[in-house]
């Protein structure tokens, strides 16, 4: 730590600190343009001028590092004024003349300049008026008080110049480089921030100007939307464009994203009750300061006007609206009759993981103690416990210690077994990118890369040319690649003796052959030596990330087995925390954590819908889930809630399933409720409510607790749901269920940092065998049909099936090989067919070379999960669905 | 990215440059001498060959003046931006071939038979103003000589 003196007053720093942080850090401000924290200095605005004793002349604090015995001055008339000229000289670039003026209190937008009538563009017109740093910067620095005016007395040189072209073709973004003072802020965050890389500084001299990719529009670069630049703009240049023109926020919220189990932090700029604007929040140290596409522009994805806002009840083919409270009889009344008729085991329930933690807490209490059923689940819950049974055969425990934030700040070696993390889960897979091309301060050393998947991904992009190297089987050879690793890690004499040491037998997972996964040999033996490496360096931290497919459970539980062997072959004890699953939607550790599963001879949600068609289950409670859109096989899914006596609905949209109920009880929006979520490393985090509840809907917490009091009644026992508000939930949740003791949730110390996971817990490990069939050829005209969780498409925007669901459209359709399309007679933007025996689907080819050949990839979320119909339902077989490919005849 | 004959092509053409090799000035001037310009797809190509994003190509190809993004006009006129000319005036020569031509500097016609370039001082300045017509030193100019000549290089360029 270094003293030093900033104004005379004494504060501590690490040494080496950048001043200009430091400076900010304790209280004082600085101009900095040009700066971004944490990253390596630009030094190209020349505003964060600082006297430092002893130095010729004054210094930019943005490249001066803290040391001992320093003394800064920040204040002083000729650091003052030194920064007023060099400010001056950007503000003559900036098209705007209200920075300089005493009035602009006084002036409305309408109002015609009284100083300059040519003045068109001002602050008081622009959208970032009064949220502008460099209007504050302007300010601060007293540049109208002090009347330090580049254009005083100067011919309007800058109004004769027509402004530059602004870019408005996108949903996301506005850009309108005639407020660019050229910072390069978000060339850097672009690059530094995000390993991206969409934005330049193109030309050179007065002509100088931002662009992006190859100087197109920003939707034709490979932007992705994450809108890390419009949060470091100091300007008006780079703003989102739902929010550029719109009412102010009243107030922020923080919350979470619901949109992927990384669980980014954001905060919820409201007003009228209605989200305005999202930035990231970093309570989550994982996420920090930044969030993706969905967290920052999904909140206004479904219309107010389209959620939920009436209770209904079925009324032949329709359903009619009604009271809650009737909702609740009616729904209590149909239960206990089925109760009654049928018994207990005859009424199934199902949580969500999208839904919080004291909802589905509150779902498995009414099934357990309430109506005493073992049916308890959710659509994404056999995936996800077969992950984490082969996680608790491996390590002893299926709640990992393992933390996030150790791949970013540690992990030397990472190996990511997903479909495209980049999408399903982008900030995790920026972190993984921060930690193979480190840019942020202090420098940590590079990591190396192994990607498993079949399909390219822009994680694959971060493998090869650091050091790593990208593996693409066959689809649906993920565990075979995994198996044929963790064989080629045994036969290594070290290894195999550091494991035999730590109790593991690695006769288990020896003489798995590559043959028939499709990865080129040299390929796998660099993935081993990778792997070898980082076993032999076991002070190293070491990350494997799953990402598990939401379908396909056998497949999923062979892959997590052999990913898991892996870990342990590479780490040995250490590996329960290398260990990373990351869960597909937000909350499904919560999920699982409260107890959405089975109990004993319970059945699973395949097993409920089973009995439902075989009429032993009649009564099924669904709050959040919709397994019409999520699970395989959906005409049988249809088919098997057609035969119930009563399906009662809680949900926020009229998806599917809640159309083919008979009680659909409107829930609040997410971003309305309280609550809390587990995310990937169980980190467990406040919902706060941003969002107006639409119409008379109401928190699920709410109409669970009110149902389980009322059902309990009428079926006469003494059950209580005593809660006045979410908070109560979550308080009993800390007292029951375990790893979750340590929450508080009145007291809100520890919130977003505590992990519900016994970090010291060490568990018996173990390396388990893993079934792989060789992958079976395609038949005639038939191709693999790959899906997954894309980046831009909404689960909200799906479930209603709304045309905009995805607001680029570019995931509405479906991706062919372009070798394969050429064969086919294919053309990009052609329609084609994929069937699977009398189920169809018609979708708009794009051609890639991205998808293997042999291969097609729909995204699992496209038009409310269409492609459900052309999976199988889940038959314990690790086969990767086929379908047949044909051109649509015009 | 579907792969047409021109991308073909141009992969072959930048294949052999590989990443981390400061290559990229090498790969835009190979396709430079072979287009005359760098095609937009050709900074696609590269960018990937090379593992760098389009923007970082982008800004490199717009940062050298001796890389142009736009096929080369037939015919190239130069107006001297340089002191001498301008203490002499040629910023109405630069206003009148610019109005006459309608392009901007470092534009071409539609049919790209006349192009406009902003070019520094050559030495010349005895001729100040001056442009030069695919190279040769046309000077001094008037406004009026200038309309003239405009008008001839326009009416040439249909
Ligand atoms: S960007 Fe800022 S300084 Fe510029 S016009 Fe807008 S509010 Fe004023
Ligand atoms: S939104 Fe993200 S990816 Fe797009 S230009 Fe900005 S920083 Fe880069
Ligand atoms: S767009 Fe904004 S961040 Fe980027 S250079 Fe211009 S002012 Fe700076
Ligand atoms: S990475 Fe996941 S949690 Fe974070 S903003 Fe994106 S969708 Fe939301
Ligand atoms: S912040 Fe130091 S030069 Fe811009
Ligand atoms: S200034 Fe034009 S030729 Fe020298």
């Amino acid at each position: 730590m270094a003293k030093l003196t900033i104004n005379g007053k004494t504060v501590e720093a690490p040494d080496g600190a950048p001043l200009v942080e430091v400076i900010k850090q304790n209280g004082f401000y600085v101009s900095n343009l040009c700066y971004i924290d944490k990253l390596p200095p630009y030094a190209g605005c020349r505003t964060c001028l600082v006297e430092i004793e002893g130095a010729r002349g004054l210094q930019l604090s943005c490249t001066t590092t803290v040391r001992d015995d320093m003394v800064v001055n920040t204040v002083t008339d000729d650091v003052k004024q030194a920064r007023q000229y060099v400010l001056s000289v950007i503000d003559a670039n900036h098209s705007d003349r209200c920075l300089t003026c005493h009035r602009r209190v006084k002036c409305m937008p309408g109002d015609i300049c009284l100083r300059d009538d040519s003045v068109t563009h001002r602050c008081l017109t622009c959208s970032k008026n009064y949220r502008c740093e460099l209007q504050t910067t302007n300010d601060l620095l007293d540049m109208g008080k002090d009347s330090v005016e580049p254009w005083a007395g100067e011919e309007r040189t800058y109004y004769e110049a027509a402004p530059p072209e602004p870019d408005r073709g996108n949903p996301f973004f506005e850009f309108d480089p005639q407020m660019c003072i050229i910072c390069t802020r978000c060339v850097r965050a672009c690059d530094d921030l995000r390993h991206t890389g969409a934005v330049t500084l193109a030309g050179r001299g007065f002509s100088t100007a931002i662009a992006f990719g190859a100087g197109g529009a920003i939707d034709e670069s490979n932007c992705d939307f994450c809108g890390s630049c419009i949060d470091v703009c100091p300007t008006a240049t780079l703003m989102e464009r739902p929010n550029k023109w719109l009412a102010r926020t009243e107030d922020w919220v923080s919350t979470v994203c619901n949109s992927c189990s990384v669980g980014c932090t954001i905060s919820v700029g409201h007003r009228d009750g209605k989200p305005v604007i999202v930035k990231p929040d970093s309570l989550n140290p994982f996420s920090d300061d930044q969030i993706c596409v969905r967290g920052r522009f999904h909140y206004d994805a479904v219309k107010q006007s389209d959620r939920l806002a009436q209770h209904l009840v079925r009324s032949g083919d329709n359903l009619q609206p009604t009271t809650w409270e009737e909702a609740l009889d009616y729904s209590v009344e149909q239960l206990a009759a089925v109760h009654a008729a049928h018994g207990a085991k005859a009424i199934a329930f199902l949580g969500s993981p999208i839904a919080t933690n004291e909802e589905n807490y509150l779902v498995q209490r009414i099934a357990r103690e309430v109506v005493g059923t073992p049916h308890i689940d959710f659509s994404a819950g056999p995936v996800n416990r077969a992950v984490a049974q082969a996680t608790a055969a491996a390590f002893g425990t299926e709640t990992l210690p393992g933390d996030l934030t150790d791949i970013p700040e540690r992990a030397k070696t990472i190996l990511v077994v997903a479909d495209d993390l980049e999408e399903s889960h982008n900030v995790a897979a920026l972190r993984i990118k921060d930690a193979i091309d480190p840019r942020k301060l202090p420098l940590r050393e590079p990591g190396r890369l192994i990607v498993i998947t079949a399909r390219r991904g822009e994680l694959c992009d971060f493998a090869e040319p650091y050091g790593g190297v990208w593996l693409q089987p066959t689809p649906g050879q993920e565990a075979g690649v995994l198996g044929a690793l963790a064989s080629l890690l045994a036969d290594d004499a070290e290894i195999a003796s550091a494991a035999s040491e730590a109790g593991l037998d690695p006769a288990v997972v020896s003489a798995a052959d590559a043959g028939s996964t499709g990865v080129d040999g040299a390929a796998l033996e660099h993935a081993a030596a990778i792997l070898r490496e980082a076993a032999a360096a076991a002070d190293e931290a070491f990350a494997l990330v799953f990402a598990p497919k939401s379908t396909g459970v056998a497949g999923v539980a062979e892959s997590a087995k052999a990913a898991a062997n892996v870990a342990l072959l590479v780490s040995g004890t250490a590996a329960t925390r290398s260990f990373f699953v990351l869960p597909t939607e937000a909350n499904v550790n919560g999920a699982l954590d409260m107890g959405v599963s089975p109990d004993g001879d319970g059945k699973d949600v395949n097993g409920i819908l089973e009995a439902a068609l075989g009429g032993e289950v009649k009564a099924l409670v669904v709050a959040g889930d919709n397994p019409i859109m999520h699970l395989p096989g959906r005409a049988r899914v249809q088919e098997a809630l057609a035969k119930l006596d009563i399906l009662v609905v809680v949900d926020q949209l009229l998806g599917e399933t809640a159309q083919q109920a008979h009680v659909v009880i409107a829930d609040a929006p997410t971003y309305g409720k309280d609550g809390t979520f587990a995310n990937a490393d169980r980190r467990v985090q406040r919902l706060r409510a941003a969002q107006a509840h639409p119409g008379d809907a109401k928190p699920a917490w709410e109409t669970l607790s009110a149902l389980g009091t009322r059902l309990a009644a009428s079926l006469g026992n003494a059950v209580a749901f005593a809660y006045e508000e979410a908070a109560d939930v979550t308080e009993e949740i800390t007292r029951t269920v375990p790893g979750y003791e340590k929450f508080q949730f009145h007291g809100y110390f520890g919130w977003g940092k505590g992990r519900a996971v016994d970090e010291s817990a060490a568990g018996q490990i173990a390396l388990q065998p893993v079934a792989v069939d060789a992958p079976a050829p395609n038949g005639e005209g038939e191709v693999a049909l790959l899906t997954g969780r894309t980046l831009y498409t909404s689960l909200e925007g799906a479930t209603l099936r709304l045309a905009d669901a995805d607001k680029l459209h570019r995931e509405d359709g479906v991706l062919v090989n372009q070798l394969d399309a050429v064969a086919l007679g294919i053309s990009a933007g052609d329609n084609v067919v994929l069937q699977d025996g009398a189920a169809e689907l018609s979708l708009k080819a794009t051609l890639t070379a991205d998808v293997p050949q042999g291969a097609v990839f729909v995204s699992s979320y496209y038009d409310g999960g269409a492609v459900g119909a052309l999976l199988p339902a889940e038959n314990g077989s690790t086969a990767v669905p086929r379908v047949k490919l044909v051109k649509q005849q015009a | 990215m579907l792969e047409t004959e021109a991308t073909l092509e141009i992969q072959q053409l930048v294949a052999e440059f590989r990443p981390g090799n400061a290559d990229l000035l090498r790969a835009l001037h190979k396709v430079q001498h072979r287009y005359g310009y760098v095609p937009k797809e050709a900074m696609g190509v590269i960018a990937r060959q090379l593992r760098l994003g389009e923007a970082h190509v982008y800004g490199t190809a717009t940062f050298y003046s001796e890389l142009r993004l736009t096929p080369p006009p037939e015919k190239r006129v130069d107006w001297c931006s340089g002191p001498a000319c301008r203490l002499k005036g040629s910023t109405h020569v630069r206003k009148v071939l610019e109005s006459v031509l309608g392009i901007g500097m470092e534009e071409n016609t539609e049919n790209d038979k006349l192009g406009l370039h902003l070019a520094q001082c050559n030495g010349t300045c005895d001729f100040a103003p001056q442009i030069w017509v695919d190279g040769k030193v046309v000077g001094p100019l008037t406004a009026a000589d200038t309309v003239k000549l405009a008008r001839e290089l326009k009416d040439e360029a249909k």
